[in-house]
């Protein structure tokens, strides 16, 4: 579990450091990005995880979103990972865009030859985390997940099925519906196989229709102009479709004019990191609160889920 | 003189009165320090003023016996402590005596000094009221002296009038014996013939001629008798006081009226006696004619005091007072007129049109007086800790306007009432309104809303009816909305964080937010630059939103109906958010600096029902 730093930058009052460490989830050197806030110096700091999108690594949210001084003002810690192992010597890894390298989907892999080093989705939710509340000086029970594209996909099934573990989440231009996009496609069969009903685990539409556990706030933002959106690749409709009907609250928001681009998140991710830090940084006594309510239910839902 | 003998003897009895003063104080101050008793019985001289004000002396039996008797305290020297006890006691008790008697021979004093002084005062009166007599007396002499000289020297100068007619007549008839005479003895008879006859006609003529020997003028001078009665009046007047002159009535002092009464002072000069005073006064009224033709009535209270309390006045009302002072003697002339003023009614606080919010509140109120008052003072005390139970802490005067902004601090509870002050003073505290500075709370404008909204008794509920209303029938005014089914709410003026909550059903469409005080009434809300506001639409197959302002909206989907929504209004950053406030999320946030203050705005497009909630305390998340 040890940490090697790769690189540090003084950043809006705070730290923008790159780690680099040996996942023993991926089997192989992985780096991620942490925003450090003024506030980490001296307290405990919530933390957000932000998933990239396709062929993205950790830097190019580091570099393009500009989030880092809206992290600063709320004191949220941005933990941003690379988006699949690396170097792994898998053959077809580096074929496609879309699929391998840059292109983890978030999932754990069953199918070889994926399956040793492709378990991203225990990677962000179980290591890291873990990692993170071990190195920093974190809340541990304060994270909420966020993402764009791929990343928003992989943000909303941490989220969908792990009830109560992230107190906010959030998405820009999520892959909403998995299953019946191109891209989605082509990962599960890679990952998953042939067999459809594997892929239900890690589809957000078919996961929010069947969630259960403490209510999800969920803000999500979409650039009207975006060639993905009219490519039938994000389907968020379908998503909103469920939750309406399930009501799971969503805000989903269509930006005129906006495309699928880093620009486009640069242009939103302020409110995102207002969003979560509205959960994150809530005063603990509502948290108590709420936790009370929780455990007066007959049955415990999130301890069933889990 | 009389007054010499009267001063002389008065002064002897004051003189004596000292003297056994003075002797009763020493040998009572001697009996302090012995502490032997004498044997004879003693005596204390007691000393009381009587109603008179005169000084009487009354004798009196020693009134400290010592219970054992003056002769055993000196025999029993078994009992010398007891002994000892009784005569501390006694010591004490003839102390407290000898404090009591020194404290009456300064009272004593005091009186000597005011009745020399009175007694002064008094013989300086009275010698000058006889030297008014003895002039009186002596011009009376002068002037009939000089009558009866005048007399005299009438009757002198006819008598010597008729002294020298009387010798003119001798005078003549003397000459006319000689030529009588003279023409007897003349030889020449022709002569005397020719001249006897003009002398015979002379003398018979003369002899026809009457002369007055009476007296022309009588002796006796007329004396009319001398009309002293007005010297009498002088000297009966002597002994009675004079009249007294006229009282000085005071001007107003502060808080000395109520709303229906004045408390009246004047002040007499220290030589008068005055057995009552008459006060009168009558309403100053602002319409009556300078010629005082039809002045109100005056009205008039007998008192003895100098001051006196008018009651069962109108409030808020001028009044004009004089007063007169009379004894035995007369009345006094009137004092001046002075204007005294009666407090105001109360206000009355008008709690619908009151509003507050965690920073201040609006209070608003009726003056409930008809005439202008000068001024209105709001009181506040803070409710709910103990010890400021009904303690006024904080005021506010000079309030100019019948409606004040006051300052509070959040998240107390505070009794907030009026008093109207004029230069009589403040006038009883107005029913009190409390304030809870918890939220934002304000009331509905009914002047604004469309005339097919109603409105719920508590005012927080509008109603959009399912009959429509026949245009006649609909009462546009130039406030109303006339368009668009919508009222305006009656924000605080205060450039700071306001929330509130709107409740709505399912199936209700509506549109809440806010809008200047003067958007358009005939436009819909949010279609123009002076609104902003959420909007809910109903489509058959989903709920859909708009969130408006200049008639543009961003493209958003809401998956879960909010059907409480909660408005936060953020003047200093500029900021206009939504949220479903059942579950805390974030609907929409309009970024716009308001340069105007706006008030909250609710419409219905359908019928429906819409409940606005006030007071409440904005969550944490709304202002992140």
């Amino acid at each position: 579990m040890a940490l090697t730093q790769v690189s540090s930058n003084k950043c809006a009052g705070g730290f923008q450091k790159v780690f680099k460490h040996d996942s023993t989830e991926l089997n192989c050197k992985m780096k991620f990005a942490i925003y450090l806030p003024p506030k980490a110096e001296t307290d405990k700091c919530p933390v957000l995880y932000w998933l990239s999108g396709l062929t993205c690594t950790e830097q190019n949210f580091i570099t393009k979103a500009g989030s880092q001084l809206a992290a600063a003002e709320h004191g949220i810690i941005i933990v941003a990972p690379d988006t699949s192992p690396r170097g792994c010597d898998i053959e077809g890894e580096d074929e496609s865009w879309d699929f391998g390298t840059g292109a983890g989907f978030y999932v754990d892999a069953t199918q070889d030859p994926w399956k040793t080093n492709y378990r991203m989705y225990s990677y962000v939710t179980e290591e890291l985390p873990k990692l993170i509340n071990a190195n920093f000086s974190t809340y541990p029970d304060r994270m909420s997940i966020s993402g764009h594209s791929m990343g928003g996909h992989g943000a909303l099934i941490c989220a969908l099925k792990n009830p109560g573990k992230y107190k906010a989440v959030s998405a820009l231009a999520p892959i909403c519906n998995p299953m019946q996009c191109p891209w989605g496609q082509k990962a599960f069969t890679g990952y998953l196989g042939a067999d459809r009903s594997t892929w239900e685990e890690y589809d957000a539409t078919v996961l929010a229709a069947s969630y259960f556990g403490p209510q999800l706030d969920i803000l999500i933002d979409q650039g009207r102009d975006d060639q993905f959106l009219s490519a039938s690749q994000l389907l968020p409709d379908n998503l909103i479709a469920v939750c309406s009907e399930k009501k799971i609250p969503v805000v989903f928001r269509l930006q005129p004019g906006y495309d699928h681009s880093y620009f486009f998140i640069y242009s939103f991710i302020n409110d995102h990191i207002k969003h979560h830090a509205k959960y994150l940084n809530a005063m603990p006594h509502c948290t108590a609160t709420q936790t009370s309510v929780q455990s007066d239910r007959p049955l415990g839902p999130d301890a069933q889920l889990q | 003189m009389d007054l010499n003998d009267i001063r002389g003897g008065r002064l002897d009895v004051i003189s004596e009165e000292s003297e056994q003063q003075d002797f009763s104080r020493e040998s009572s101050t001697m009996e302090a320090y012995t502490v032997v008793p004498e044997p004879a019985g003693r005596t204390f001289q007691r000393f009381s003023v009587n109603t008179n004000e005169s000084l009487r002396f009354e004798p009196c039996e020693d009134s400290c016996p010592s219970p054992t008797g003056a002769e055993d305290g000196r025999d029993d020297v078994f009992e010398k402590g007891e002994c000892e006890g009784e005569i501390t006691s006694t010591r004490n008790q003839l102390l407290g005596k000898v404090a009591e008697m020194e404290n009456f021979a300064g009272h004593l004093e005091e009186i000597f000094l005011t009745v020399e002084e009175n007694f002064g005062r008094q013989e300086q009166h009275l010698e000058q009221h006889y030297n008014d007599v003895l002039q009186t007396l002596s011009q009376r002499y002068d002037d009939r002296e000089t009558g009866l000289q005048e007399e005299k020297k009438g009757k002198l100068e006819s008598l010597y009038n008729q002294l020298v007619a009387c010798g003119q007549a001798l005078d003549t008839s003397k000459e006319l014996i000689e030529t009588a005479q003279e023409v007897y003895r003349c030889q020449d008879k022709r002569l005397f013939l020719k001249t006897v006859m003009p002398v015979v006609k002379r003398v018979e003529e003369f002899a026809k001629e009457d002369v007055d020997l009476s007296l022309s003028t009588s002796l006796e001078f007329i004396t009319p008798l001398a009309d002293l009665s007005d010297v009498k009046t002088m000297m009966d007047s002597i002994n009675i006081v004079p009249a007294p002159s006229a009282p000085v009535i005071n001007p107003q002092l502060p808080n000395s009226a109520t709303q229906t009464s004045l408390h009246v002072c004047w002040s007499l000069f220290s030589d008068d006696t005055v057995e009552y005073y008459e006060l009168y006064y009558r309403p100053v009224l602002e319409d009556t004619p300078a010629d005082g033709t039809c002045a109100p009535q005056e009205s008039k209270v007998k008192v003895k005091e100098t001051h006196c309390t008018v009651t069962e006045l109108l409030p808020n009302a001028q009044y004009e007072l004089w007063v007169t002072a009379t004894n035995t003697t007369g009345i006094s002339p009137a004092s001046e007129k002075a204007l005294y003023m009666t407090v105001p009614s109360p206000p009355v606080i008008k709690q619908r049109e009151c509003s507050s919010c965690p920073e201040a509140a609006l209070i608003r109120w009726e003056s409930g007086n008809t005439n202008p008052v000068d001024s209105y003072t709001v009181e506040l005390s803070e409710t709910g800790t103990v010890g400021t139970e009904n303690s006024i802490t904080e005021s506010i005067v000079a309030v100019p306007t019948c409606q004040c902004l006051i300052q509070l601090q959040a998240g107390r509870q505070y009794l907030i009432s009026v008093r109207a002050v004029n230069i009589g003073g403040p006038s009883d505290r107005s029913d009190a309104i409390t304030i809870s500075t918890t939220g934002t709370f304000f009331y509905l404008l009914e002047d604004t809303a469309h005339p097919c909204l109603s409105m719920s008794e508590d005012g927080f509920t509008i109603f959009y009816g399912d009959e429509e209303l026949p245009i006649t029938a609909m009462a546009f005014e130039d406030n109303t909305f006339t368009r668009c089914v919508a009222i305006l709410g009656d924000l605080i003026p205060v450039r700071g964080r306001h929330y509130w909550e709107v409740e709505v059903d399912d199936e209700t469409e509506f549109r809440v937010g806010v809008a200047y005080e003067d958007t358009e009434r005939d436009a819909y809300l949010g279609a123009n630059g002076s609104s902003w506001c959420m909007r809910h639409i109903r489509t058959p197959s989903r709920h859909k939103y708009e969130f408006l302002h200049n008639g543009w909206s961003p493209d958003l989907r809401i998956t879960v109906h909010p059907v409480r929504i909660g408005v936060a209004l953020d003047y200093d950053r500029g900021t206009l958010s939504f949220f479903n406030a059942n579950m805390e999320q974030h609907l929409h946030t309009f970024h716009c600096h308001f340069h105007n203050y706006v008030h909250p705005c609710f419409s219905l497009d359908n019928p429906g029902a819409l409940t606005v909630h006030n007071g409440i305390q904005a969550p944490d998340y709304t202002f992140i």
